[in-house]
């Protein structure tokens, strides 16, 4: 149960608070008296003002032009926008979905001018907000009551008192009389409403540099809870980066924790994407996959997302057929989606070393750095002696038995002495004679035996397959 | 469609349906057919036992193995070659460590290789379903102990939406539970090749397992065309060596100045 006060007077309050009685104007004690669990709030400002510049910042993903009109509402000119998002049904319904994901309950209407869509969405009834041509827009305006001019409140008494109910009243009287004997704006604003006037707005410029910061409503205290939050400054930086044309390379979310005495450091969580990307569906996975990785040591409080690197926007492909392979960009955003959840030492592409040990010269490297070493083998043909496809992690001590290696059967060699003497420079060296062995079920093997003092041991290591 | 109790019983009227629409009836004894493509496995005779004549695209394919090594990757070298001379080829916990010089050896371009180690069974089929939803790759390989029949119905059903060539390498315990998938192989190792029995595919059962010779994993043993030494070119190696830790001579401590 929540009410907010502006100058100790009611302003708003929320359902559960209108039924114990609660309604606008009343005086604190008033609330108190019949309501005592209730919250007060005073009215915050810079709070609503910020709240409608994350709102405009992340509606500037839908058109460039977004302007801030009076009594909290928001102008788009989405005129160049409707064959982009699908037609307008489309994107209305798109552009609720962003701003419910930002945790506000938006009115949306629709009109040839900007004066006739803000009446409409003002006037909170349950009609079609829509009109699409002029003079179906202008026979919706003539029913609309003429409080919802805010200029024309202050008159409001003496305007019913000479019989004006609806704009279509205000619009009958002598227009030089009205301007006389009431405020000007009021037929600046039917003009421009009904079309007749031009309209001139001041379209909202995105920052140079994106940073958002969202203060959680409550203490959060598992990782995967966070994502919830997070989509809002996602979305947020997603508007951003459409309006400037540009694509995110690494971005960094900040997780904040206790302020004041006993202030933690903030977690930071950076992405790096291999691509740059503008799209919300994959931001959000790679953060979800990152964020159920992530333990927190502390309830975190506040979140900040920053757009640490960006890179212009690329045209989508032009070339008429798909490539069998798709392209090289999916790849990557495979690649970052698997280090995402599986971390990037657990995706891995080959970075062979030359070098006769066979442990060492089988390297791998996190997929997706980048930099492939070339194989040794490309710059000079050689005849490369026989390899299995599989190598033990650690080789495996092999028993004997009449002096012949043993491993589920008796190993007869097939092949061999391969004579590995290397490595004296990393430690102890490495002196090995590799043979190629079959057991008694016809599966081969890679092995070897070591040749250092007098005992003869033996070692599985690798798997023909 | 129709179905035939006898070849001599078909009626004049269907005979001439099916004259006219040859792939509106289907006898038990024919080989079935996929509607998607194949890639040619490269070995003839087992292309013969298989529906549409190669591994299919889009669809679970289950290797049962007796063990690992037991000439799989032989088996599916010719498959992975011409695969890995366009696309990408994933191996996603594969029981050891992947050879690359043995990639290299075989043909296969070891650059195209991605190796993917999952630390869970649940990462591991996650991956391969990102892996198959993606689409940039050409063929996985997945190994796996134990899958539910539920996670394979749901590979099954994320192969059928991708054209990636998926195989599943399974042990043979597995042979006995029910599967979606439409081509299921056991393998048994042999003397320079493997012993295949088709379990399950498209077509009539297959009975017997059959010997399919593979590529010697030993050279033969004449002298291999090794080019005479010539003094030009000197017999070494480059090596790939660590960076010897820079000597701290001459250094004093700073705290004994």
């Amino acid at each position: 149960m929540l009410a907010v006060l502006e100058h100790d007077q009611v302003l708003a309050m929320t359902p559960a608070a209108a039924a114990s009685g609660v309604r606008p104007g009343m005086r604190r004690g008033g609330v108190l008296a019949l309501a005592p669990q209730a919250l007060l709030c005073e009215r915050d400002a810079a709070r609503e003002q910020g709240a409608r510049d994350d709102i405009a910042l992340a509606l500037l993903q839908y058109t460039p032009e977004v302007a801030h009109a009076e009594e909290d509402s928001l102008l788009l000119d989405i005129s160049a926008s409707l064959s982009a998002f699908g037609g307008r049904l489309a994107l209305c319904r798109r552009i609720r979905d962003s701003i419910q994901a930002l945790g506000f309950t938006p009115h949306i209407s629709m009109a040839p001018t900007a004066q006739g869509a803000w009446l409409l969405a003002r006037h909170r009834r349950r009609m079609p907000r829509r009109s699409l041509r002029l003079a179906s827009l202008q026979r919706r305006l003539d029913g609309l009551p003429f409080a919802i001019l805010p200029a024309a409140r202050a008159h409001q008494e003496w305007l019913a008192g000479i019989g004006c109910q609806t704009l279509a009243d205000l619009r009958k009287l002598p227009r030089a009389g009205l301007q006389r004997r009431s405020d000007k704006h009021i037929l600046d604003t039917l003009d421009r409403a009904y079309g007749s006037a031009p309209e001139i707005f001041e379209w909202v410029q995105p920052p140079q540099a994106f940073s958002a910061w969202l203060e959680l409503p409550d203490r959060i205290e598992h990782a995967e809870a966070v994502l919830f939050a997070a989509r809002r400054l996602v979305l947020q930086m997603i508007g951003w980066l459409v309006a400037q044309q540009l694509a995110v390379s690494r971005f960094l979310l900040s997780l904040e924790h206790e302020r004041g005495r006993q202030a933690i450091a903030p977690t930071p969580l950076e992405i790096a994407l291999g691509e740059p990307a503008w799209h919300e569906e994959h931001l959000l996975r790679l953060l979800k996959e990152r964020l159920g990785r992530l333990q927190l040591d502390a309830p975190v409080i506040a979140l900040r997302l920053q757009a640490t690197q960006v890179a212009p926007m690329l045209p989508p492909t032009a070339s008429l057929f798909p490539e069998p392979g798709g392209t090289p960009g999916a790849y990557a955003r495979l690649l970052e989606l698997l280090s995402a959840r599986l971390g990037s030492e657990n995706v891995l592409q080959p970075a062979a070393l030359a070098d006769h040990r066979p442990e060492v010269a089988n390297a791998w490297q996190a997929a997706g750095d980048g930099l492939c070493r070339q194989t040794p083998g490309d710059a000079l043909p050689r005849l490369q002696p026989q390899r299995p496809f599989w190598l033990l992690q650690q080789p495996l001590a092999l028993m004997l038995r009449k002096h012949r290696p043993f491993y589920g059967s008796p190993l007869r060699l097939l092949s061999g002495p391969e004579r590995i003497e290397c490595g004296w420079w990393d430690g102890p060296p490495t002196v090995r004679d590799y043979f190629v062995a079959e057991g008694e079920e016809a599966a081969c093997y890679w092995i070897y035996r070591e040749r250092d003092g007098d005992d003869i041991r033996w070692f599985l290591h690798g798997l023909f397959a | 469609m129709f179905i035939s109790t006898g070849t001599s019983s078909i009626s004049a009227a269907a005979q001439s349906v099916v004259a006219a629409l040859p792939h509106a009836l289907w006898r038990a004894d024919q080989m079935g057919s996929y509607q998607g493509v194949v890639t040619a496995s490269g070995h003839p005779s087992l292309d013969r036992e298989l529906p549409n004549g190669g591994w299919p695209h889009s669809a679970l394919i289950e290797l049962l193995l007796q063990q690992a090594g037991c000439g799989e990757m032989r088996l599916l070298q010719p498959a992975l070659m011409r695969i890995a001379s366009q696309r990408r080829i994933v191996l996603l916990q594969p029981p050891h460590l992947p050879q690359i010089a043995a990639w290299d050896g075989a043909g296969l371009a070891s650059g195209q290789l991605l190796w993917i180690k999952a630390a869970r069974s649940a990462d591991a089929l996650w991956s391969a379903e990102q892996v198959l939803r993606n689409g940039s790759c050409g063929a996985l390989l997945l190994w796996q102990s134990h899958v539910r029949g539920e996670a394979l119905r749901r590979l099954h059903l994320a192969a059928q939406a991708s054209d990636t060539l998926l195989w599943l390498l399974r042990p043979l315990s597995a042979a006995h539970e029910s599967s979606p998938s439409p081509l299921r192989l056991t393998l048994r190792p042999a003397r320079n090749g493997v012993e295949i029995q088709l379990l399950k595919r498209k077509g009539p059962q297959h009975e017997q397992a059959f010997y399919l010779p593979l590529a010697a994993t030993v050279a033969p043993a004449t002298a291999p065309a090794v080019p005479p030494p010539s003094f030009a070119v000197p017999d070494h190696d480059t090596l790939d060596r660590h960076t010897p830790a820079a000597a701290g001579a001459g250094n004093i401590a700073p705290a004994l100045v």
